[in-house]
């Protein structure tokens, strides 16, 4: 059943950034309406669900000024930054910090550590000599945002995900969404929308083999990503692909942060360190790539050394506040934490796209404005704020909530039948369940996830990315027609791959249209491998065009500050001297042809005919 | 790669939850809090695993319970 319904601000996505974007719009205008859809549940959805251990990156006075956290951003985006939105982020984390405590109904000192003036408590982190991370005791973080989101009057549509955003005279009109338990359509006309749908995580399949076993949150297919491409906004960093350290099978972090910053060490088998700092940039990235092609791997993060107290520490962080199930899974394989050689590493297990953990989606400004007027983005699926963690989705969350508030107030409806749009929308959506027969949609996830893992994980090989593409029109085109859903959960898994195999194009793509290398090893081309001086400053864009996907060029805004734009390392030279091969006499090569096989093959044809006359 | 049956059963399929029916009192809070929307109530009229595979063994479910009445006994059997 259809319902058509009108908010001023609709919010896609009720995550960190989200639920942060619904409390500042009423915080702004308690007149507006908000509503607020999430394809899970507010209280638990999202990459910050479980719970939060820490804020990542967190500039915070006296220790750390904004102008750091641009510096910060400048060296490991490589130059590819608009430093205006990291600053106008890094400006709003003092309020950040506060206002959390006040949500969460915490002390100061409780949710986040205090030192002995009473200033937050910061640690290393990042390759500057600034502090910039701050521990946080966030167990319960989403269920106070959610609680406060439902406390504003929000209308809140759980289960919810948004099937397509529509524009009219190219400027927002409103949101189709399809309630996964009851079947239930809703067209929510809107002046402004909020995008904070998530990252695109469930993209390459870890060697599992396990669909749900993603790094991030399985729910963040690329929604987002998809949604924007549609509606005609601007994606950017396509190329500059998330690929992390994780705990090998578990898919959880590598305790870079939880215990890195507490004393704990990565060292390749040999017991030699690997990087210098716990950052995810392109020169950690292509050491740890190293130690794998050098056959010294696998990277054990060693926390046998620590005091008992600190090992204690960091099993109350990733056994509670991180997911329990990494309790149960070092007890399956009888590790302990205060044995060598517990924690196994693996590296680029899982090629995906995220804004917050890497660089790549919608392209905003320091306003959190899209190409289309009334579209904001903020979070995972902003590429505007790279490389921001939690503490950009909730800071950012927050501005585009005021933005849009504002936006929204100045603003009449768009034109179009709501109606008539939403079956637009709906048409063909409900294809896979009237199927009497059809492929299962987890094994069509499972071809199109395993194809974007083989041909998209760097080392870029240009060749393999046009496989990649090829692999996803073909899909698309043979396997997506073919899909049987047995109810509205499953319908939704069908649903998501579109987004799998369109953000799985764009990425190629991009990469593709980026003919040199950058961010070490997020785009490395064996066929460019340098950076370029014409690519400095540069983005790579991808939209939408009348005929298929469109990329261009475009420079980044002017920076403010000069600081370094490029980490310290260099790509290495992939030719390998194997020695001398064997090498045939002439007089001992096989003659072309083969008529003894020949010969066969007319007596079977002959021998075919007779049997089927 | 297998999913679990939607035909009628007996017993709930293989699935590595356990829930205690002598303390669940059906509040269905955990189908409701799963963020990957994998619970449903069953005929037995306690919750148990309907998609079981795309469970992302986070432990909401168990976290949620006011009752204490759900276990995570293990992982999902390809990452074990």
């Amino acid at each position: 059943m259809l319902h058509v319904k009108k908010a001023d601000i609709v919010i896609i996505g009720g995550g960190a950034a989200g639920t942060m974007a619904a409390i500042h719009a009423h915080r702004a205008n308690p007149a507006l309406k908000v509503a607020i859809l999430d394809k899970s549940r507010i209280e638990t959805s999202g990459g910050a669900g479980r719970g939060m251990d820490a804020i990542n990156t967190i500039p915070l006075p006296p220790y750390s000024d904004p102008e750091d956290f641009v510096e910060m951003q400048t060296k490991i985006t490589e130059g590819v930054l608009d430093q205006e939105v990291s600053y106008a982020y890094a400006e709003r984390c003092p309020e950040l910090v506060q206002e959390l405590e006040e949500i969460t109904g915490r002390a100061k000192g409780d949710l986040f550590p205090v030192d002995e003036r009473g200033n937050y408590q910061l640690r290393y982190v990042q390759a500057v000599n600034k502090p910039m991370m701050l521990y946080m005791d966030g167990g319960n973080l989403k269920r106070s945002l959610a609680k406060a989101v439902r406390g504003s009057g929000a209308e809140v549509y759980d289960r919810t995900p948004v099937l397509k955003i529509f524009t009219e005279d190219g400027r927002i009109q409103g949101v189709l969404g399809f309630n996964i338990r009851s079947g239930d359509y809703f067209f929510i006309q809107a002046k402004a929308v909020c995008l904070t749908a998530g990252p695109a995580g469930r993209m390459g399949l870890a060697s599992s083999g396990y669909l749900s076993n993603t790094y991030e949150f399985p729910g963040n297919s690329g929604d987002g990503y998809a949604l924007a491409y549609e509606a005609g906004a601007e994606l950017v960093n396509m190329e500059c692909y998330q690929a992390l350290t994780m705990l090998k099978d578990f898919q959880g972090p590598a305790c870079g942060y939880v215990a890195g910053t507490r004393g704990a060490k990565s060292t390749n088998r040999a017991g030699e360190g690997i990087w210098t700092h716990a950052y995810p940039s392109g020169d950690t990235r292509l050491a740890t790539w190293r130690t794998f092609a050098e056959g010294k791997g696998p990277i054990y993060l060693h926390t046998h050394e620590l005091p008992e107290e600190v090992i204690r520490i960091i099993e109350h962080i990733q056994f509670g506040t991180e997911r329990t199930g990494r309790y149960l899974f070092h007890k399956g394989r009888k590790q302990d934490y205060r044995q060598p050689k517990c924690l196994e590493l693996a590296f680029a297990e899982e090629i995906g796209a995220c804004g917050g953990h890497s660089s790549s989606g919608v392209n905003s400004n320091r306003q959190g404005e899209t190409n289309i007027p009334g579209l904001f983005v903020a979070g995972d699926v902003d590429a505007g704020l790279p490389f921001s963690f939690l503490g950009g989705a909730l800071a950012m969350g927050g501005l585009i909530g005021e933005e849009a508030a504002q936006y929204a107030a100045g603003t009449g409806w768009a034109g179009g039948n709501p109606r008539s749009r939403a079956r637009e929308g709906i048409r063909g959506f409900e294809a896979p369940l009237k199927r009497k027969l059809g492929l299962p949609a987890h094994l069509v996830e499972f071809k199109a996830r395993t194809r974007l893992q083989y041909y998209l994980k760097p080392p870029k090989n240009p060749e393999y990315h046009r496989i990649a593409v090829w692999w996803m029109e073909r899909i698309r085109r043979e396997d997506l027609p073919e899909i049987k859903a047995e109810d509205y959960h499953d319908l939704l898994k069908a649903h998501e791959i579109r987004s799998i195999l369109l953000v799985g194009e764009m990425m190629a793509r991009a990469s593709l249209f980026r003919e040199e290398s950058r961010w070490g090893y997020q785009h490395w081309r064996v066929d460019f491998p340098e950076k370029k001086r014409e690519w400095d400053g540069t983005w790579v864009v991808v939209r939408k065009g009348e005929k298929g996907m469109e990329l261009g060029k475009k420079k980044v805004p002017p920076s403010r500050w000069n600081f370094p734009s490029s980490m310290e390392y260099s790509y290495p030279n992939l030719s390998f001297d194997l020695g001398v091969p064997f090498q045939r006499a002439p007089h001992y090569q096989n003659p072309l042809g083969d008529p003894w096989t020949k010969g066969r093959m007319i007596k079977m044809r002959g021998a075919g005919k007779r049997e089927g006359g | 790669m297998i999913k679990t049956s939607r035909k009628k059963w007996a017993e709930p399929p293989y699935s590595w939850l356990e829930v205690n029916r002598g303390k669940c009192n059906q509040c269905g809070l955990c189908v409701e809090m799963c963020p990957m929307d994998v619970l449903r109530m069953g005929p037995g009229k306690l919750p148990y695993m309907r998609y079981r595979d795309d469970c992302w063994y986070c432990d909401v479910c168990v976290s949620v319970c006011p009752r204490k009445a759900v276990t995570l006994k293990g992982l999902p059997y390809l990452i074990r």
